[in-house]
């Protein structure tokens, strides 16, 4: 029995292609406006004049990387903390879920959870979010985004067994720090990756995260 | 609601409405308009979960033209695809990766369900024969008819066309095989030639350097021994999904360094680069001939060699007067070029450096650096070589590869980067589909258009020759094809022009006008010529100009295709889903209007769409052990034949056909140092004498009189023999009013033309899914937009000497001052009452231009931006979508 799943995230071998996000998409069928993974662009960057040649301009201090982000089963999930219905719930495996037949629809998840993970579904009312395709774990199959992702980016594994395989960073820019939800994740970061709450750059595709 | 009774439930509706047609009402509903841009069926689906007993999964063809492959499948559930899959037929390996699919395979499902999609026939409003009002075209209402009626009224007008103007009125370019056979016997019709892929490269390599477009790329185990890639103008992370940059990223996380030339700092450069080199568009040659400049003045062959001579003399003409090809001026060499000897300009660093913007010790740095690495592999799109006056490039850059000698050579390569899948890394493994027969029809005979006879299938620009010339070649080439029409003259060749009056255009999955330079001039052409037909899946922009429209089924409709991988995978893929409304094949749609025109159809198509469809899998070949040619890779039986409907012989091969098709792909397992790591031209540098290139010297020719020949016939432009600068007409240079005193002029600015995500081409520019992902921006650097007052996320209007565009400004540092871009392909939306493009189509930006060897030279253009004081353009995903019928 897996007690805690989570995902494994490589910012080194992201390149922003987004078939995890549209992967993710078909499978949960959701509607514009409703991705339960995307992926942010960060970093910056700016131009300086060449030291001798003035007209010419340099590149200074560019960086930018992606994050694929989902739902991060967290371990301490404040979504499930502040769910006054117990629609939100945590798994024995770690898998936090919504049973929509308890969800009223009052969205204190949507606002509590950093990482945006939970989303409201207008047609039905309720909150919904990642599953971890757990339909597709149960038949021995990867969740829709880790089998997607053709740069081999993403994997999904027991917390504890990742964490020895690649380490222990939970958060990188823009991501919140991973010491309030524990979050059930465990990235392999970009050279140029800052650490989370003491990064330089911004988010460069706020139009489409 | 437990997964069980979401899952009965949906099953349950499907099983109500079995029948196609209700299916597909209930299925996207029935007006399907909704804000948002998705189908009501569609907002109101219930995610369907994954029970393997309820549902199946069908091998789904991803057909598009992006030069990637990826495999994918859906998930079937009572007819219906539910969601999508990809590869997992085999272990995911680097010796045997799986197939993956990119962000476009996997939203098919939602562009072919998508409101957009047409399904019955439509004729315009106000059309009679003749034209009827010509000026609504683009805005006129559509009328649903019959297929009766569509193609008998087409069949007549056809008929009346001909017999009025002639065959040479009839304008009909690529349209597909079944098209091309029925307008080869209706006594032909008007095509097009041209490159608009691989730029200039394509007579370079041919003509100059002997090297077909199977030669490229070393083998992907190959490259593992690659020390240092230089991928210039090159971003596979967009342009190549799946296993191009893949494999770049395995190389890199093995130790590779990796340095990226670039206007943009693109996906693959933050991904992957080291240093990052930026270079104004169009200014490439200039780089490449400063770094032959370092070279040569700093080469010393005992403490400092930077210089191969030895593959030089070995293996090249024209590089200095003492190895010049025969008859060839000897002060016409390279060397003496970059020197300055004659002209008077040495091509310097400090030279280069005012044109392409790169500090000249950059570029001293990058000669060196691919000088004195060991092995490099050299990586180029062929963007910049689509350019006008780009002829020099390709012989820019291969003469610096001869110069360090990394090329057919171990982990060393230079040149054009991976070109089409199936031959991206040298001769295919496995062969099949299209590239195995002289028609699509395996066992069909051949035919030929009597207006190009003795020419077949596509014109890229190394086809053109003498016979182009001939009163029954009628071949216009691409980037002059809207102005030609309107001016009714085209160029045939050297001073030689001829008259042409089209009556009648006819487009087959296809949107030249989007996607040819000069879309301003296109919509003008459009509305002149008596009957414009459009057979697509959707309403794109050509559609929305012609007086017919024809729906057709998509690959997921039909009973299956069988398309080439990389080389080293082949996919026979099936039919998803029941074809959609009204719409019907391509191959059907000519037979019954081959009916109408009193041609026999059995000659037109000449056997069933599923027998051609078995015969491309009987044919399909593997690689024999010895590599000695292709053996049959699917075994057949007597039994397979009768049970699934098909003629033919049985054969012995590599996997059963029923494991073929249910499968859907083939992979071959590669072992690194296998005999099928492919080197191009690695015979030729290891024996020249026995190898030759099929060039007039045999050998590499860096002075090549043949390419200069081939260009000057073409009728544009005079070449000189070797690679030099000359500047395009809207370049870097021609951003200034004064070049001396650099005083800017009216279009300050160079804009050129990106391969983005959300699209392949102007194909998935309506996928809903995609719309949302992939914003239609445009790039800008952050001086630019301040010195215009403009913020991130604006409006924008984009001027250029042709036409003006509307987009939503994306400000970023990443993009080089003074430069901008837009993502091609977008769908052209003209403003009837301001006549501006809302939809952000840049080739309203390009004039239909001619240039060189017939190569689509628009990738750099000269524009003004300025704030749009009208009202704010939505985001494409945020608009209704383009719904082609209103229905009660």
């Amino acid at each position: 029995m897996v007690k805690q799943y989570a995902f494994y995230f490589d910012a080194s071998a992201c390149i922003g292609c987004k078939t995890c996000q549209i992967a993710c998409k078909d499978k949960k069928n959701n509607t514009p406006g409703v991705n339960f993974r995307r992926v942010v662009e960060y970093g910056d960057g700016g131009w300086v004049p060449h030291p001798v040649h003035k007209e010419l301009l340099m590149p200074s201090n560019f960086f930018a990387y992606y994050v694929s982000s989902a739902c991060m089963h967290c371990e301490e999930p404040i979504c499930v903390e502040v769910c006054p219905t117990g629609a939100m719930h945590k798994r024995e495996d770690g898998v936090v879920l919504v049973d929509e037949s308890k969800c009223v629809g009052c969205r204190l998840c949507e606002q509590a959870c950093p990482y945006g993970a939970p989303q409201f579904n207008e047609e039905s009312g309720v909150m919904t979010k990642c599953d971890l395709c757990i339909d597709f774990l149960e038949a021995g199959l990867q969740p829709a985004c880790v089998a997607s992702c053709p740069q081999r980016a993403l994997d999904i594994g027991e917390l504890e067994e990742l964490k020895k395989k690649y380490g222990d960073v939970n958060a990188i820019e823009p991501l919140p720090d991973g010491q309030y939800t524990k979050p059930a994740i465990v990235i392999t970061p970009h050279p140029d990756s800052q650490k989370s709450g003491e990064g330089t750059g911004k988010i460069l595709n706020p139009m489409e995260v | 609601m437990s997964k069980d009774d979401f899952l009965s439930k949906v099953l349950s509706k499907a099983k109500l409405t079995r029948r196609s047609f209700l299916k597909w009402s209930a299925a996207v509903g029935g007006t399907a308009a909704v804000a948002g841009g998705v189908p009501e069926g569609f907002k109101q689906a219930i995610p369907v979960a994954f029970a393997e007993e309820e549902g199946k999964w069908v091998p789904a063809s991803c057909w598009h033209d992006c030069g990637s492959k990826g495999f994918n499948k859906a998930y079937v559930v009572d007819g219906l695809p539910v969601f999508q899959g990809t590869d997992d037929t085999v272990e995911d390996k680097p010796n045997r990766p799986q197939l993956r699919a990119c962000a476009k395979g996997r939203a098919q499902r939602n562009h072919l369900l998508s409101a957009g999609r047409l399904k019955y026939p439509m004729k315009r409003k106000h059309w009679e024969p003749g034209g009827g009002n010509k000026e609504l075209r683009g805005k006129d209402e559509w009328v649903r008819i019959s297929w009766d009626e569509a193609l008998d009224l087409m069949a007549k007008e056809m008929l009346r066309i001909r017999e009025e103007h002639g065959n040479k009125s009839v304008l009909c370019v690529r349209p597909g095989e079944p098209t091309e056979r029925l307008m080869s016997a209706f006594g032909g019709y008007v095509n097009g030639w041209g490159e608009h892929s691989g730029g200039t490269f394509s007579a370079a390599w041919h003509l100059g350097w002997g090297i077909p477009f199977s030669e490229l790329e070393n083998d992907r185990l190959d490259l593992e021994n690659t020390e240092l890639f230089v991928l210039w103008a090159s971003n596979p992370a967009w342009s190549r999904a799946g296993i191009p940059m893949y494999d770049m990223t395995r190389y890199k996380k093995n130790g590779a360094k990796v340095i990226v030339v670039d206007p943009f700092y693109s996906a693959t450069a933050q991904t992957l680069a080291d240093e990052w080199i930026p270079c104004r568009p169009a200014t490439d040659t200039a780089f490449f001939l400063a770094m032959a400049y370092v070279l040569l003045t700093e080469d010393d062959p005992e403490k400092d060699p930077l210089i191969d001579w030895e593959f030089l003399h070995k293996y090249t003409v024209g590089f200095d007067e003492d190895h010049m090809p025969e008859g060839a001026n000897p002060k016409e060499n390279y060397k003496d070029y970059i020197l300055g000897t004659y002209d008077g300009q040495p091509k310097t660093p400090e030279w280069a450096s005012e044109i392409c913007g790169t500090p000249p010790e950059q570029i001293r740095y990058l000669a060196r650096r691919i000088a004195t690495t060991n092995k490099v592999a050299f990586r180029m799109s062929p963007a910049p070589a689509r350019v006008h006056n780009a002829d020099s490039l390709p012989q820019a850059v291969m003469t610096l590869g001869a110069m360090t000698g990394h090329m057919g050579r171990s982990g060393r390569q230079f040149g054009h980067d991976w070109g089409h899948s199936f031959l991206a890394e040298g001769y295919p493994l496995l062969v099949g589909g299209w590239m195995l027969t002289p028609t699509s029809y395996v066992n069909g005979e051949p035919f030929e258009n009597p207006l190009a006879s003795g020419f077949k299938g596509y014109f890229g620009a190394f086809w053109r020759n003498e016979r182009f010339e001939d009163d029954d070649v009628w071949l216009i080439n691409y980037n002059e094809l809207w102005h030609a029409l309107n001016i009714g003259e085209y160029t045939v060749g050297k001073d030689k022009k001829r008259e042409v009056d089209i009556k009648m255009i006819y487009h087959v999955y296809n949107n030249k006008m989007n996607q040819f330079p000069g879309t301003m001039e296109s919509i003008e052409v459009h509305k002149k010529v008596d009957f414009v037909v459009t057979q697509n899946l959707f309403l794109n922009p050509t559609a929305q100009y012609s007086d017919l429209v024809l729906p057709v089924q998509s690959h997921w409709e039909k009973y299956g295709y069988v398309r080439m991988g990389y080389r080293n995978q082949i996919m026979w893929t099936s039919q998803v889903m029941d074809p959609y409304f009204e719409s019907k094949s391509d191959s059907w749609i000519s037979r019954e209007i081959a009916k109408r025109l009193g041609l026999d159809p059995d000659k037109v198509i000449p056997c069933s769409f599923k027998q051609n469809v078995f015969d491309h899998v009987a044919a399909c070949g593997v690689i024999k052990e010895d590599g000695s040619g292709y053996k049959p890779l699917v075994t057949i039986t007597e039994e397979d034949m009768e049970e699934f409907g098909f003629e033919g012989e049985p054969q012995e091969g590599q996997i059963s056909l029923k494991e073929f098709k249910e499968k859907g792909i083939y992979h071959i397992e590669r072992e690194k140092g296998d005999k099928y790591e492919h080197i191009p031209y690695k015979d030729f540098v290891d024996d020249p004498e026995n190898n030759p290139r099929n060039t007039p010297s045999g050998k590499f020719e860096i002075h090549c009189q043949s390419y200069a020949d081939y260009i000057t016939n073409c009728g544009w432009d005079e070449k000189s023999p070797i690679g030099k600068y000359v500047p395009p007409l809207e370049g870097y240079e021609s951003t200034f009013e004064d070049w001396e005193n650099k005083v800017k002029g009216e279009y300050p600015l160079q804009q050129y033309d990106l391969h983005v995500l959300r699209r392949v081409h102007s194909t998935l520019d309506n996928a809903p899914w995609l719309q949302e992902a992939f914003l239609q921006s445009f790039w800008m650097n952050p001086i630019d937009a301040e010195a215009r007052g403009i913020e991130n996320g604006e409006t924008v209007l984009i001027r250029s000497r042709y036409g003006k565009v509307l987009r939503n400004v994306t400000v970023t540092p990443k993009i080089m001052p003074g430069v901008v871009a837009l993502g091609q392909g977008a769908w052209v939306n003209i403003d009837e009452e301001t006549g501006v493009d809302r939809g952000g189509c840049p080739n309203v930006l390009h004039g239909s231009v001619s240039t060189g060897q017939g190569h689509m030279g628009l990738n750099s253009c000269n524009v003004e931006v300025e704030k749009w004081e009208g009202e704010p353009l939505k985001y494409d995903h945020q608009l209704p979508p383009l719904v082609p019928l209103k229905e009660a």
